[in-house]
């Protein structure tokens, strides 16, 4: 009887750590850019800056996020230039989204070099995170 | 003394030598596309399965099945060839001389076929009897020698067809018609010959037996899960390549390109067909040692080996399919197959090749996509 008690307490507590980490990841990547100075975060400039359209010099195109991410996240987007299947980006159908520190920070790098032609600031990608994490 | 209804060629005899029509046919016809390789493998098999019957079945058979039978010296053969110009040609029951001897060589071009054909399959496809005992360079030179005897092959049949021919006019005897019903009119003395049923119901059993195995596969095709007649063997695959690679494309195997091509791809990352990668240099070292240890060099698979021996030394592609193998591999696929929804860039490797995930590239684990 004690046994199970501890063990559903274990459960319990493994439970919340892990709550605790996956909605931990944004928090913690945001925090690192306050750190740099940015914020108050706001996920309508992050909006706005999502939908914006890009020249792109090189190739004369427009390019925003939606490009390759599609204009609902809710559904799967396509890579632009290879048509590669881009797994839906909202949390609430895709709940690997947001939860790999070094993941974000990754794909920040190179599609804000990709889509805006520089890399974001901490600002920008703080905003981005906000209105992400809210879908 | 009466001509009289007599069986000449037993029915193991008669199902061998239409059998071995079929699966030269059938072989032939498959031999230049390689998305029939397993039909062509197929009928290799049951043709060399059936030239070892013969060889067999000249000796134990029915007399005039018998190689002893239809052993006639050269100078026998001049003798025939030389009596058809003139009249009075020597009527043989079963093979005249030039006959036989075409049949002789014929034989041993099949058996020659068969082997080399074993070989070829074990090199370049690393499948078959032979698989992993002979590298693709060592297959190289069989895959020549496979096609030539082929060749020799066709010209012998058509002189055995003429043969046939000609003789039936000459002794007004229809030859094809009695190697179907087994039966010469003869008169004079010749040699009981059986039917030998048991015998070719074995040999027809054992063949339907055998292509039904090999078929099978295709009855629980899906088209989402095609069947796929070969499995090569698998190549080392990598978690970080597959993830940092395959998250744009396919995240082409390292055997498709040259040590060379990936160092260089990796050099300028930076401009990585318009993308700059940024990858961190803990990550570009384990990618930089699998692309090595993988590259197309080691001819893990016929693409690698191929692709390889394509390229010129002093060229370092970046993309495969600017490589030579693969544009002369490709230059008969439609444009409308590539413009294709389902298709939309050459890059898209596995619209059509259903082992591109794996870098297999297996002949026959291709289909084009219909629209």
């Amino acid at each position: 009887m004690k046994k199970n008690v501890l063990m559903m307490m274990a459960m319990a507590g493994m439970l919340v750590i892990n709550v605790q980490a996956y909605a931990g990841d944004v928090e913690l990547l945001q925090s690192e850019y306050q750190s740099q100075g940015a914020g108050p975060f706001s996920a309508a400039a992050g909006e706005k800056m999502w939908r914006q359209q890009y020249l792109d010099k090189k190739s004369g195109k427009q390019r925003s996020c939606q490009t390759c991410h599609g204009s609902d996240l809710t559904t799967s987007g396509k890579h632009a230039r290879t048509g590669k299947v881009i797994d839906p980006l909202a949390r609430s159908v895709n709940s690997e989204r947001l939860t790999k520190v070094k993941f974000m920070k990754k794909w920040f790098k190179r599609n804000c070099k990709w889509t805006i032609g520089r890399e974001c600031s901490a600002q920008e990608k703080g905003d981005f995170l906000a209105y992400l994490k809210g879908l | 003394m009466q001509p009289k209804k007599t069986m000449v060629w037993d029915l193991p005899t008669r199902l061998f030598h239409w059998l071995m029509v079929l699966a030269f046919a059938l072989a032939w016809a498959t031999h230049d596309d390689s998305r029939h390789l397993d039909i062509h493998t197929i009928s290799g098999y049951t043709f060399f399965g059936l030239i070892l019957f013969r060889l067999i079945w000249g000796v134990v058979g029915s007399h005039y099945a018998r190689f002893s039978e239809f052993s006639y010296a050269p100078s026998e053969v001049l003798l025939y060839l030389r009596s058809l110009l003139g009249s009075g040609v020597k009527h043989y029951i079963g093979h005249n001389p030039a006959g036989a001897w075409a049949v002789f060589i014929l034989l041993t071009l099949g058996l020659l076929l068969a082997v080399t054909g074993v070989v070829v399959l074990g090199g370049e496809e690393q499948q078959g009897l032979l698989a992993g005992y002979i590298s693709f360079d060592q297959s190289a030179p069989f895959s020549m020698l496979h096609e030539v005897i082929a060749w020799g092959m066709v010209a012998l049949i058509f002189v055995h067809v003429s043969g046939v021919v000609i003789e039936s006019l000459l002794h007004r005897e229809n030859l094809i018609g009695a190697m179907f019903r087994g039966t010469k009119w003869v008169a004079g003395q010749s040699a009981q010959v059986p039917t030998h049923r048991l015998v070719a119901s074995v040999m027809m059993v054992s063949i339907i037996a055998w292509g039904a195995m090999s078929l099978n596969g295709y009855v629980n095709a899906t088209a989402e899960k095609p069947y796929q007649p070969f499995k090569g063997p698998s190549l080392a695959m990598n978690e970080l390549w597959n993830e940092e690679c395959g998250a744009c494309h396919l995240a082409f195997h390292p055997s498709l390109l040259p040590t060379r091509s990936w160092q260089q791809l990796f050099k300028q990352q930076e401009d990585h067909f318009q993308e700059d990668l940024m990858l961190d240099e803990e990550t570009m070292a384990e990618l930089m040692a699998y692309a090595t240890d993988n590259a197309a060099e080691h001819k893990q698979t016929e693409a690698a080996w191929k692709i390889n021996r394509s390229i010129k030394k002093n060229e370092r592609p970046l993309t495969i399919t600017s490589v030579e193998y693969w544009k002369e591999k490709h230059s008969n696929v439609a444009d409308a197959v590539w413009k294709q929804e389902a298709v939309k860039s050459e890059a898209n490797c596995g619209a059509c090749h259903f082992d591109a995930e794996q870098g297999a590239f297996q002949d026959s684990a291709m289909k084009i996509p219909q629209q």
